[in-house]
This record gives C-alpha cells, structure tokens and sequence, in this order.
C-alpha cells in the first residue's frame, strides 16, 4: 500500500485529506508542522508529501529544502496544497500546486498518476 | 580718544594749575570759573569727571552740581574744598560727589580719586553693556520658550536614563507634567524602556532616527505619532541629552484605516476562508461517505466540523459585513437568558476542543431585553472564544476554566461577566486591545473581534469594564440597558455608525 504523508497546520484539512486518501485505498500519516513533518518523512519514508505552505514557525518552502538535503527523502514527489495567492512558484519542482479550496477528483488523478 | 574732565573753580590760578597737571596724565582739562560758564561747557563736551569747588558759602554752585547729577547720574563729581568748608560741603553734598579733598589739592590725592572715578565710570560702562546683553539674552531665551512651547507638536528632552528633563505645553496638555520621570512611563504606561527606541538609537550612534509609535495619554486616549530625535550635545561635543518631537497623525491614520480597512481586511482574511472552504468541503465529504459507509462515528464527527465551520465563516461575513455597510441596529425585545445559553453552547465545543472548562451562571430571571440579537450574540461569543483563547494559549498552568455569568445588575440594566484564568494582558495589551487590527494572537487574529465587539456595546450605550494580569487571567465586565436608548438622542457619526449623542451619553453616566 503506497504511503501519504500530508503536512498541514489545520487539523480539519488533515482530517479531510486522511480519510479522502484512505477511502482511495492509500495509507497516510500526517504532521501539523514542518518539525514534525521531516520526523516523520525520515522514519516512514512515503511514497508522496502533500504540502501547506503557510504554517506557524517554519513554513512550507523550508519543510521542502530541508527535505531535499536528506537522501533518502530528496526524491519524494510534493504536491502542494495550499489558499496562499501566487504560490505556485514557492516550490519549482512540485509535481502539483493544488489552490484551496480544490477540486477532489483532481487531487485523487495527480496522486494515483503520481504514484504509478 | 583721552578723558574729558571739567574743572570748576573761582580761583583760576589754581584752576589753571590742575589743568596743566591733567593734562600731563593725559586728560584734556576744560576750565570754567562761574556757574555759567560751567554749564555752557557742560554742554559742549562730553565730561564724566567734574572737578569742582563749590564756592561756599554760595550756594549757586551746590545748587548746579545737584542738578546736574541728577540729570547725568553716572557723572563722577569730586569737590575741592578748603578745611573749614570741608563739612558743609560734605553736609550739601552728601553722595552726589564721590569724592572729597583738600585745598590746596595734593597729587596723590588727587590720583586716588581720580582712579576711583575712572573704575566707576568703567564698571559702569561694562554693567551697561551686560545689562544689553542680558536684555537680549531674555528677548532670546522668551523667543525660544515660545518657540518650544508654542510648536504644535509634542516636545521632550531626555536624559541617558530615559528621564524627561524638559517637556514643552502640548507635551505637559497630554501626558501630564512629569519631569524627572521615565518617558515610557509616561506615555507608554510601562515599567521597563521600550525595546525599540529612537532616544537610544540617538545616543548610541549620535544620528537623529524617526519611527512610528502608538501613545498613551494620560486621559487614556491613544495618538499615533511619528517621532523624530536629535542628539543635544554639551560644550565639549559630547551628547548628554536627547530631544524627542513627535507629531501627532492619528486623525490621518484613522482616516486610512477607515479608507483601506475593507481592502485590508479581505487581503488578511482570504487565507482563512480559502482554509474554512476546504474544511467545509472536507466535512462535507466526510458527511456524504460517513452516510455511505453508514459509519456513524464518521457521521458524527463530520456533523461536528461542518458545524463549527459554518459558525467560523458565518462571524466572518458578520465581520464583513459591518465593514461593507454601516448598519443601523436592529433592535428585538428578546429572552436574554435565551441568548446567553446559546453563546454558551456555540463555545462549548471549541472550549471542549482545548481542555477548558466552561462554567456558565446564568440568572433565568433577567428577563427581555431590547436589544440587537444578531451583534450582540456575536460580540459575546467574541468575548468568550477570546476567554478561550487566552487559555488555550497560556502554558504556565494545566487546568484552565472560563467562567460565564449573566445577571440582572439593576431594575433597568443587565451584566455579563467573563472571567478567565488564561495568559492575561500587559498594559500596553490591555490599552490597545479594542483598536483595529490589534491582535496578540499573531497569524491566528485579524485584529477585528474585539474591535468590532466593543462597537456593538457601545452602540448599545453598554459599557466595558476590563481587568487584566499578566499570566493569572482577565475579567471583562459588559454591562447594558435594558431597554432601547431614545432613538431621537441617537447621531450618525461618519466612519463610526450610529452612537448616542456624546452628551448625552455623559449625563447617563
């Protein structure tokens, strides 16, 4: 079963995406900021990160570059989730940037694409 | 140019003896032997020292030299008399003449008096000259007191303590005369110096510096300024005070507030409603596959959050819409009691949510109330989530409780009272708590609540009574009239809504 892991600051969102990702037959885990997010990326290694950019002490940029200077985590795919205007840039190489509110049916196409 | 001197003297011969020894030393001696030959010459030059014999028992000449004195007092008369006249002359006389001395007249003598009459006439001289100086030094000094006290702005001098050692009239008008005392204290309200401060920035680096600083008046009333300081240097260069000249902008930046507070305000909140849209659509999903799967526990989870949801947003566009259209107050004769079980009941939950307990005291007794439901309600509930909030925030203790009484205080009028244990407020907190996008929730506040909350009471013609402090709680007293305010007291104000006559309100009071 492949593994999501969603970060993000609000625990309805984290609610919704866990239970729309394992209706779908995904496992998850999920953080409510970027500490703990990193901790749980290095120890469960997930097959896909959704990512809020805008959250309390560190936001979702540095959550990414952190990331990206660990091996085992750099290749991991991030979509990106998030209501901040114009944040499709904060992070090039997202495989998606999803703006809040989105589409569900989109979301569950870029993870099963993704993910293939 | 050399000294002038007038000799007056019946004998000419001696008269002409002391000219030529004069004029040795370097005076030029002008000789007259009767009263008006004396005054024609008077006239003509420009003597400070007389010599003269009074001719006693005469009296005409006395009489001349009294006049004279009296007419040119810095003149220096010294008389010349034989023996036997020596005390009438000096019984006539008295102080006109500041000298007296022996016919015939000895050198030395005559040297010593005249040395004396020379260092009156300079000291004289030099007291005049600083007594100019001394009038232009007061036309300056009362200019520059003018200048300092007249200025429309706030004036201060500060020492390296922060202690004020001058303040002009608008400074004293405002903040009270407090000379001696710390500036901070004085339009801070605080115990310690603030941690930005254009005085310290002056005296460390010696430049002037400008910032934009909120005050406190000591009527309580809070001005923006902008600050400029100046270094005051001592007569070796080195800075032992600073002067601090603010302006007071509060009236620009309330007309900006109110002129982008829409803008600014919708710029603030799009994150939180992107968010609370895909809460609620998450909570919708939830609902729909909770009923699918006919999970019930799903079911009622999402029931929960869509709930909770619905209330966020609906504040949101009640906080909207106070600021698209100004409305007027919409007032019902309701159960308050009522109300005051369903502000309760809404913060139930979040209270739950974060460990806190709710205890509510609510008098059944209290009767209708005239008032409008939709603002009041969500005024109170602001009070309370706030309560909440500075619970949920507040990590020096485990068990935290929010307290929630309403009660009939007097025939005509009813009382809230919401009492926390939470974090509670600094002063500077507590002063600024109901202004604009004042918020000491960080990302988590708009600014707005406790605004808008106040403004309800007030258009109520309520009151607000807070006490606060630090790490041990807060406990705002709302009390209210019962019954609808006379609508005809009631004016527009531009910018502010509707609000009881100013007067009016006073007399209430």
């Amino acid at each position: 079963m492949k593994k999501i892991l969603i970060v993000d600051d609000d625990p309805n969102i984290i609610d919704y995406l866990t239970s729309l990702f394992e209706d779908n037959g995904y496992s998850t885990f999920s953080a409510c900021d970027v500490k703990e997010g990193l901790e749980i990326a290095g120890k469960e290694i997930p097959d896909l990160i959704t990512l809020d950019l805008e959250m309390p002490e560190e936001w979702g940029p540095r959550f990414y570059r952190k990331m990206c200077q660990e091996k085992s985590l750099k290749n991991i795919p991030v979509i990106v989730i998030s209501g901040l205007s114009g944040g499709d840039h904060a992070i090039g190489k997202a495989v998606a940037y999803l703006s809040k509110p989105f589409d569900r049916e989109k979301l569950l196409k870029i993870v099963k694409e993704t993910l293939q | 140019m050399s000294d002038e001197i007038l000799i007056i003297d019946k004998d000419t011969s001696h008269a002409k003896a002391l000219g030529i020894y004069l004029e040795r030393k370097r005076m030029e001696a002008y000789m007259a032997s009767t009263c008006e030959d004396a005054i024609v010459l008077f006239d003509n030059i420009s003597a400070e020292i007389v010599l003269a014999d009074p001719g006693l028992p005469d009296m005409e000449m006395i009489f001349l030299l009294k006049r004279i004195k009296a007419t040119h007092p810095k003149l220096q008369i010294i008389v010349m008399v034989t023996p036997d006249q020596f005390d009438h002359a000096m019984a006539e006389l008295k102080h006109d003449a500041v000298h007296y001395l022996m016919k015939p007249v000895k050198s030395t003598a005559l040297d010593m008096a005249l040395y004396q009459a020379k260092s009156w006439i300079s000291l004289n001289s030099r007291l005049k000259a600083n007594e100019k100086k001394l009038k232009t030094f007061r036309h300056t000094q009362n200019l520059f007191q003018q200048l300092f006290d007249e200025v429309p702005c706030y004036i201060s001098v500060q020492d390296k303590q922060f202690r004020l050692t001058a303040t002009n009239k608008m400074f004293k008008k405002d903040f009270g005369d407090e000379i001696g005392s710390h500036c901070y204290a004085v339009y801070k309200h605080r115990g310690s110096p603030c941690q930005e401060c254009p005085v310290a920035d002056t005296f460390e680096d010696e430049r002037p510096h400008t910032t934009e600083e909120v005050l406190t008046s000591k009527s309580g009333d809070q001005y923006n300024v902008i600050t400029w300081t100046a270094p005051i240097r001592n007569g070796d260069g080195e800075i032992t005070q600073v002067m601090e000249m603010s302006t007071n902008i509060t009236q620009i930046r309330q007309l900006q507030d109110h002129l982008t507070s829409l803008g600014l305000m919708i710029g603030s909140m799009s994150h939180g409603v992107k968010g609370m849209l895909t809460a609620l659509d998450g909570g919708i999903y939830q609902l729909e596959t909770g009923l699918e799967k006919r999970d019930k526990e799903r079911t009622d989870r999402a029931f929960g959050q869509v709930k909770q949801i619905t209330g966020r947003i609906r504040k949101m566009v009640l906080e909207i819409l106070y600021y698209a259209k100004s409305r007027e107050l919409r007032y019902q004769s309701i159960d308050i009691a009522e109300m005051a079980d369903k502000v309760v009941g809404d913060a139930m939950a979040i209270a739950a949510k974060n460990g806190v307990r709710l205890e509510a005291n609510i008098s059944p007794s209290m009767g209708f109330v005239d008032v409008d439901p939709t603002w009041l309600q969500a005024a109170l509930v602001n009070f309370v989530e706030n309560a909440i909030d500075a619970c949920t925030y507040d990590r020096s203790k485990e068990d935290h409780i929010v307290k929630f009484d309403a009660f009939e205080i007097a025939e005509d009028r009813i009382c809230f009272i919401i009492q926390d244990n939470g974090m509670g407020m600094d002063q500077e907190t507590r002063e600024k708590m109901f202004t604009l996008f004042f918020t000491s929730k960080g990302s988590q506040g708009t600014g707005l609540g406790l605004f808008i909350a106040n403004r309800v009471i007030r258009w109520h013609d309520g009151s607000i009574n807070v006490e606060s402090e630090p790490k041990k709680g807060s406990r705002f007293q709302i009390c209210l009239p019962k019954f609808k305010p006379d609508q005809s007291k009631m004016i527009d104000i531009p910018g502010k809504g509707l609000e009881i006559e100013k007067n009016e309100a006073d007399n209430k009071k």
